[in-house]
């Protein structure tokens, strides 16, 4: 026995911790993908067994496509947004610009708040009559208008911004530091050349940094998924159900509409996304370390 | 023809002064290895001869024009890294043809000329890889040959070879060699390799904190160092250096080193010898020979270690307190503590002033 603890100490130590996981995070989600399988209403039960039902009912339901379309709208626009201007921030940080490191802090901040803190501060700025509609008016553009929270159409780009904000600054420090690796000798190598910077970050530099690209985009594209909260405090999914997200979608079918069945459903069909997004980037990942 | 003039160059970062005062004429053609121990300023002084590094004060001219404030790219010169900085996202062809496109070369044009010096580095078999798919030496040639398509005035190299096997090493030695004497191209050359610094230079500079030791050729440097840091610092085993003190005896000089005294008869003094002045007496372990009797100084020593290098013998013989080290053919075995009768080479002597530690 003390020999068996001896040479499987590691195991053994992190065995309750792997027996947790497995019971709430696996356990769970199979509960879950159980329950999607029922006509469960305020509570699981799991005496009627209706198989794919309410996947059926999910795909029919226009909420729920508004809410799955918003995904990868508000995703696209986010990852686009995110993605050129971190790395146009990294690029212009790379300058070894003097104060460097209070412009880093500056672009980092937002990532300290909370997202429901982020969502507060940007429905007060969108606002149109207490944030920048009102100042840009008393610098006497009288004709501007930022109704972005109001409009159905144009609700998208508040999430995107105030998503932005949160999350530049990581998507930032990663290029950054992705920058930072690049042999100094390559930079020489161009100089000597005649190669203008701009032709070396598009190029060669850009190119070198492909696997941050992917894992930015892998953590954006989680983000994406499991966004929740932001949405909540800023728009809280309107107007109407205009900037709806999957995730509170979920969230209104468990615990307000009481339809545990078809929310079960759609995190089962999150969890879908969510696994479309990260099997690839294992494959990568473990491909180039073979 | 002067190609290359530094004068009174200095580098400092804040209050470290990493280049004090250098000066240095390289002629057309010339292969100038500058060599010296680990952070004594030698890339240093190439990244600014490259334009790549701001000089404190002092000035650069290559090919008669004064450079000092011109960006690299206009200087006329090639460069090859440690690292060899090749772009890893380009095939091996796009990274020598780069620089060309950059110079607004027409394509028809460029490819013949890279083709051509592909060839010439036997590299044209891999022009449609990526660095990555290289082995070392490899790419080290296509960092040669991205330098070479240029057909710069100047190439300068920094530590090329020192990421390669010692084999390896050894060719591409030759094949750089060979090179300079079919191009003649003006070179420098940054090593610590003395392997490298003796076979490939016309001159070599010897550098130590930031200051030019020594200039001149190999042969020169290795057989006549200037001082005790350059005696030292060339050579494998190292000079064997003996302390002691100056007889003058009429017109005749001779050297007391505690176990015996050396006579200095035929010796080249730079500065006039004092009597008892207190010298160091540096000689080579290969001028240190089993006798055949017909030296003029032989002593006889007793072997404390014998190491077999394959090539040659390395003896280590006891010299009163001290030791010194012949290099004996490999066919003459001494045996250990059976004395044997060395002869000096007295042509080949070094001697150094024992404060100020330079050549007398
Ligand atoms: N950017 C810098 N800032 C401050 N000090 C520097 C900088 N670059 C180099 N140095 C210093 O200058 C000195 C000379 O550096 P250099 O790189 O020229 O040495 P080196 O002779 O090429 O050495 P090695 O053989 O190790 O390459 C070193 O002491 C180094 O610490
Ligand atoms: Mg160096």
């Amino acid at each position: 026995m003390r020999r068996f603890l001896q040479r499987h100490v590691s195991q053994v130590a992190l065995s309750p911790s792997l027996a947790l996981i497995a019971i709430f995070l696996y356990g769970f989600i199979a509960y879950t993908a159980a329950v999607s399988t029922t006509n469960s209403k305020a509570f699981p039960r799991f005496d009627n067994f209706v198989g794919l039902e309410q996947y059926w009912r999910l795909f029919h339901t226009p909420r729920w496509h508004v809410a799955f379309t918003n995904m990868f709208l508000f995703g696209g626009l986010f990852l686009l947004v995110t993605i050129s201007l971190g790395l146009l921030i990294a690029i212009l940080i790379d300058q070894r610009i003097r104060a460097e490191s209070f412009f880093r802090s500056i672009v980092m901040y937002p990532m300290a708040m909370s997202f429901v803190v982020t969502g507060i501060i940007w429905q007060w700025l969108l606002n149109p009559t207490l944030g920048i509609e009102v100042m840009v008016h008393q610098l006497g553009f009288e004709s501007f208008r930022l109704d972005w929270l109001t409009n159905p159409n144009t609700v998208i780009w508040a999430l995107v911004v105030a998503a932005f904000w949160q999350g530049c600054g990581l998507v930032m420090a990663l290029f950054l530091a992705g920058l930072r690796g690049i042999d100094e000798d390559i930079w020489k190598a161009a100089a000597v050349d005649g190669i203008p910077a701009w032709r070396v970050y598009v190029f060669i530099v850009i190119p070198m940094l492909a696997p941050v690209f992917l894992t930015v985009v892998v953590l954006l594209s989680l983000s994406i998924v499991r966004a929740f909260d932001l949405v909540v405090a800023l728009t809280n999914g309107g107007p109407g159900v205009s900037s709806d997200l999957p995730s509170v979608f979920m969230f209104d079918m468990a615990f307000r509409r009481t339809n545990l069945g078809l929310s079960a459903a759609s995190a089962v069909v999150m969890l879908g996304t969510v696994l479309a997004i990260l099997i690839p980037y294992l494959y990568v990942e473990t491909r180039e370390r073979a | 023809m002067i190609d290359i003039r530094i004068s009174s160059c200095n580098k400092n970062y804040g209050s470290l002064r990493v280049l004090k005062d250098i000066n240095l004429e390289i002629e057309r053609g010339e292969f100038i290895v500058l060599l010296g121990p680990s952070g004594c300023g030698k890339s240093t002084l190439l990244h600014i001869v490259a334009g790549l590094d701001r000089l404190s004060s002092g000035a650069i001219e290559i090919g008669g024009r004064d450079v000092t404030d011109v960006e690299p790219k206009d200087r006329d010169i090639a460069m090859v890294f440690q690292s060899y900085a090749l772009y890893p996202t380009m095939s091996v062809r796009s990274n020598m043809e780069f620089g060309l496109r950059m110079r607004g070369k027409p394509m028809a044009e460029i490819r013949p000329l890279v083709e051509e010096k592909a060839r010439m580095l036997h590299i044209d078999h891999l022009l449609d890889r990526r660095p990555s798919q290289l082995s070392g030496g490899q790419r080290q040639r296509v960092a040669i040959g991205r330098a070479l398509v240029r057909d710069p005035k100047v190439f300068l190299f920094d530590e090329p070879l020192s990421n390669l096997d010692a084999k390896l090493r050894a060719s591409m030695r030759t094949e750089i060699k060979k090179l300079h004497q079919s191009l003649g191209t003006t070179a420098i050359y940054v090593t610590h390799d003395q392997l490298e610094a003796m076979t490939l230079a016309t001159r070599m500079v010897v550098m130590k904190a930031g200051e030019i030791q020594q200039v001149g050729k190999p042969e020169e440097v290795y057989h006549r160092p200037v001082n005790l840091f350059v005696a030292d610092f060339l050579g494998n085993p190292g000079m064997n250096f003996m302390k002691g003190h100056l007889r003058l005896d009429g017109n005749r000089v001779s050297a007391d080193v505690g176990a015996a005294t050396i006579p200095l008869d035929g010796y080249a003094f730079d500065e006039k010898p004092t009597d008892g002045q207190a010298v160091v007496v540096g000689l080579r372990p290969e001028s240190v020979q089993p006798a055949t009797g017909g030296e003029p100084f032989s002593l006889t020593l007793k072997p404390t270690l014998i190491e077999h290098t394959g090539s040659d013998n390395l003896v280590v013989l006891a010299m009163g307190s001290e030791e010194i080290v012949g290099k004996f053919p490999s066919d003459m075995l001494p045996k250990l503590g059976e004395p044997v009768t060395v002869g000096f080479d007295l042509s080949r002597l070094s001697v150094f002033d024992a404060t100020t530690e330079r050549r007398i």
